[in-house]
């Protein structure tokens, strides 16, 4: 799975949850308005998409979007 | 040999502000109510305290001729490095002198690990017929600094009766899941705040409860998620989350989509967020108020099993499980809850702001102090009670006065 395949689905649960949201890479999810229980399902929602399984404290420091694919990226290969 | 828990009580408190005037209050964003489900949330008075709450809690369910052998207090609101809250508790229940007294703390988990000691203790035989009480009390320390957490933090106490007769809830003994690891999630670094990374916070509840389910899966032979627990009572940081975290088992261990989560959800958890929803996270007592809010808004009149997980930062969690019954529903209804959350005075935003600061100030030492409770008796006599309760008068020479207050 490439970084753009990953890419495309974060950026498809984040408007799942946040329909009005303009997603930008170097922002976190807090700035496009998702509360915890948002960002939550989005993370969870992701995940069972990739087929990855980790856990949700290994997202605890990730900055922001574009680091969120990154992360993703190298796991979901 | 069985057991659990006799009796359950909580005292939250004769204060509560209804979370949307605190939103407006604060300026903070109404939309986020929708996934917060908070209705209430208690707030102390300046004449309560760690001490004040565990006692009025805990004295409806307490009898002179109980064989209370051992008092144990779970807090995260402490009032000195070296005494603890369970002395002045033991004095104002008025315990045998043959009890033992000790205070536990790990931030929301430490009642569930001092109940699981006491069944054991009450389970080994050693001493028949014994029995333990413990307290989880616990003060907020919040103002406009923790944001969205503000309107979700609790005040109050919740004291369950361990004995060998469990009325409430019938431990399955043997039956538990842990998992604990050290993180910086949340914390009190001082007595007069405290700090919290919400997102670390919430994803290592979520991440626990997982690993608590499969570790009590690795201990019971034929458990399903979905099948095995009528009812589940979760330590409830604000009811949203609980709704997250019953929706991530669901999809893990039921490969439920949305739809049957969410019936799942209103049938099985929901009737455990009445009291939560009303009150805020009561800390290590919270997992006890969802327990008596399930029973007494499902009212069982037959056997039913339920799961409970209980989470603290820092962090140490457990899922284990028990037994409900018509007992159960009658033991928790003579306790009058709903009662005591609907006789709480309602506070405006003007008169929760006035009496915070002094407040954030409950745990900080000070060697001779007093406490005005006349000051507000504007707002007492807006509340329903009706027995004694305990109230903090002050310090002497470190000392914490009390004075019984009359309806």
């Amino acid at each position: 799975m490439t970084r753009e395949d990953v890419e495309l689905v974060v950026h498809k649960e984040i408007t799942q949850i946040l329909p009005k949201a303009e997603i930008r890479g170097d922002v976190h999810l807090k700035d496009l308005g998702a509360d915890s229980v948002d960002r939550v399902e989005i993370l969870l929602a992701i995940l069972q998409e990739l087929r990855v399984s980790l856990p949700l404290s290994r997202f605890s420091d990730i900055p922001d979007i574009d680091r969120l694919v990154d992360f993703l990226a190298e796991r979901a290969r | 040999m069985t057991a659990g828990i006799e009796a359950l009580n909580v005292y939250c408190g004769l204060a509560q502000i209804p979370v949307p005037a605190l939103f407006e209050g604060r300026g903070l964003d109404p939309e986020r109510l929708g996934n917060l489900m908070m209705e209430n949330r208690s707030v102390g008075l300046p004449f309560e305290d760690p001490v004040t709450n565990a006692v009025n809690a805990a004295a409806p369910i307490v009898d002179p001729s109980d064989r209370i052998e051992i008092v144990i207090t779970s807090t995260e609101s402490g009032l000195d490095y070296s005494k603890s809250v369970a002395s002045y508790v033991h004095e104002y229940l008025g315990l045998p002198s043959t009890c033992r007294v000790i205070e536990v703390k790990q931030a929301c988990y430490a009642a569930t690990a001092a109940v699981q000691m006491a069944a054991a203790y009450v389970a080994s035989g050693i001493s028949p017929g014994a029995k333990v009480l413990v307290i989880a009390t616990d003060v907020a320390l919040v103002d406009e600094r923790a944001g969205y957490s503000e309107p979700a933090v609790g005040f109050g106490a919740a004291a369950v009766l361990i004995s060998d007769d469990p009325r409430v809830l019938a431990l399955d003994l043997g039956a538990f899941g842990n998992h604990s690891y050290e993180t910086m999630d949340s914390a009190r670094p001082a007595p007069s705040f405290d700090i919290a990374d919400s997102d670390r916070s919430l994803f290592a509840y979520l991440d626990c409860l997982t690993n608590c389910f499969t570790a009590y899966r690795a201990r019971v032979d034929d458990v399903d998620f979905a099948t095995t627990f009528d009812h589940l009572a979760m330590h409830t940081p604000f009811a949203g989350m609980v709704k997250a975290a019953h929706r991530k088992l669901m999809r893990e261990f039921a490969g439920s989509g949305l739809a049957e989560a969410e019936e799942d959800f209103g049938r099985r958890v929901l009737p455990s967020l009445t009291y939560p929803s009303r009150v805020g996270n009561l800390c290590s007592g919270s997992v006890y108020l969802a327990l008596a809010s399930l029973i007494d808004t499902v009212q069982p009149d037959e056997t039913r099993r339920v799961g409970l997980y209980s989470y603290g930062s820092g962090c140490s969690s457990e899922f284990f499980s028990g037994l409900i019954d018509r007992e159960s529903t009658e033991a928790i209804a003579a306790r009058r809850i709903g009662d005591h959350l609907t006789g709480r005075a309602e506070i405006t935003f003007d008169e929760y702001a006035k009496v915070l600061p002094m407040n954030l100030t409950c745990l900080l030492p000070e060697r001779n102090r007093t406490v005005d409770v006349g000051a507000y008796e504007h707002i007492v006599r807006r509340a329903r009670f009706d027995r004694d309760l305990l109230v903090n008068t002050g310090t002497k020479d470190f000392h914490r006065t009390y004075e019984w207050l009359s309806p």
